[in-house]
């Protein structure tokens, strides 16, 4: 009896789920037309207004009306298009580095701050110490100074 | 020295950052290379002849490249089902088409550009075209001949030679069949 109930309430749950998991699957036009580009124009889609890009939207709209997710009709827009329509390009072959650049950019600017910042304080700081001291005085400016003081004491 | 090497690297990195960018810019716009030879005087060879394309069929999974026709003279036609005025000239380059096929000279070869297989055949369908088309799907095709705006037409030789280039639509038959008369002679 617990048994049944158990099943009872899984296929329950089941049955919600399912739905629901075609629901958030489904995507829109609006959503896809900023993930890809217009083919003839080089601008993103949702800025286009060409004959081309009019088609362009027409079958993605066809896609999302046969119930394909995002991630079909991207993959049925490159088979028609090439890799160019999409806005990121995917990350494989020489591709790679439109992504790996970018980080080796940041890491070679950290590693020219990391390597740069202590000199420039150690500069800083001996500018500063050479600041606050007064020039040593030779021997003969010394006898100098004590003598013009002294002209000039009651 | 250390001191100047920092330097020499940032100076070395955006020269190069610079020399990119101006590549970048002095690559922009179609080539009209071809058009300068012939203006010159010279049939200069049909590029990329030997690139395998997809041929715009049901099936699509064949491919060919412009050599299948060598010995033939060839009408190139760079069109797209959203081209409006390659609709327009449809008729024209069809009727070229069925005359290079009684007189056995050759044939017109479709390369649909940037376009949706399925509104490509329906285009077919439509215009009743029955000349071979090979699709060029990312342009590249295309831009080697500098092509970069619809309908553009390219009469070759036998020999698979540039004889004639039309930028744009051809809107008299006259064009087509005097072109043709000359690709076959020479």
């Amino acid at each position: 009896m617990r048994r049944a109930a158990l099943a009872a309430v899984l296929l329950l749950s089941l049955a919600v789920a399912a739905p629901a998991s075609a629901v958030t699957a489904r995507t829109s036009l609006v959503a896809i037309e900023q993930q890809v580009m217009c083919v003839t124009c080089g601008i993103p889609l949702q800025e286009a207004d060409s004959p081309a890009a009019q088609q362009e939207k027409a079958y993605i709209q066809q896609l999302i009306d046969a119930g394909d997710t995002a991630a079909t009709i991207k993959a049925r827009l490159v088979v028609e298009y090439g890799d160019a329509v999409l806005a990121l390009p995917p990350d494989r072959g020489f591709n790679v580095a439109f992504y790996l650049i970018p980080i080796a950019a940041v890491l070679a600017a950290i590693g020219i701050v990391a390597l740069l910042l202590p000199r420039w304080r150690r500069n800083r700081r001996a500018g500063a110490g050479a600041a606050g001291q007064p020039d040593a005085l030779s021997a003969a400016d010394n006898a100098r100074l004590d003598a013009d003081l002294a002209r000039f004491e009651p | 020295m250390r001191r100047k090497l920092v330097p020499a690297i940032v100076v070395a990195v955006a020269a190069a950052a610079v020399a990119v960018l101006v590549y970048g810019l002095t690559q922009q716009g179609a080539s009209r290379a071809l058009d300068e030879a012939l203006a010159a005087g010279r049939h200069p060879a049909a590029p990329q002849a030997q690139r395998l394309l997809p041929v715009l069929d049901r099936v699509g999974s064949t491919t060919a490249s412009l050599t299948r026709w060598r010995g033939k003279v060839v009408v190139l036609n760079f069109w797209a089902s959203w081209c409006s005025t390659c609709t327009a000239e449809a008729a024209l380059i069809e009727r070229a088409q069925r005359q290079l096929a009684a007189s056995g000279d050759g044939t017109v070869l479709g390369i649909d550009y940037k376009d949706l297989s399925g509104g490509a055949q329906q285009f077919i369908g439509t215009y009743e075209l029955s000349y071979p088309n090979l699709r060029d799907i990312d342009g590249s095709f295309a831009e080697a001949y500098g092509t970069d705006a619809l309908p553009e037409t390219f009469v070759l030789n036998r020999n698979l030679q540039v004889v004639a280039i039309s930028r744009g639509e051809i809107t008299t038959q006259s064009w087509l069949t005097h072109w043709i008369d000359e690709a076959a002679r020479t």
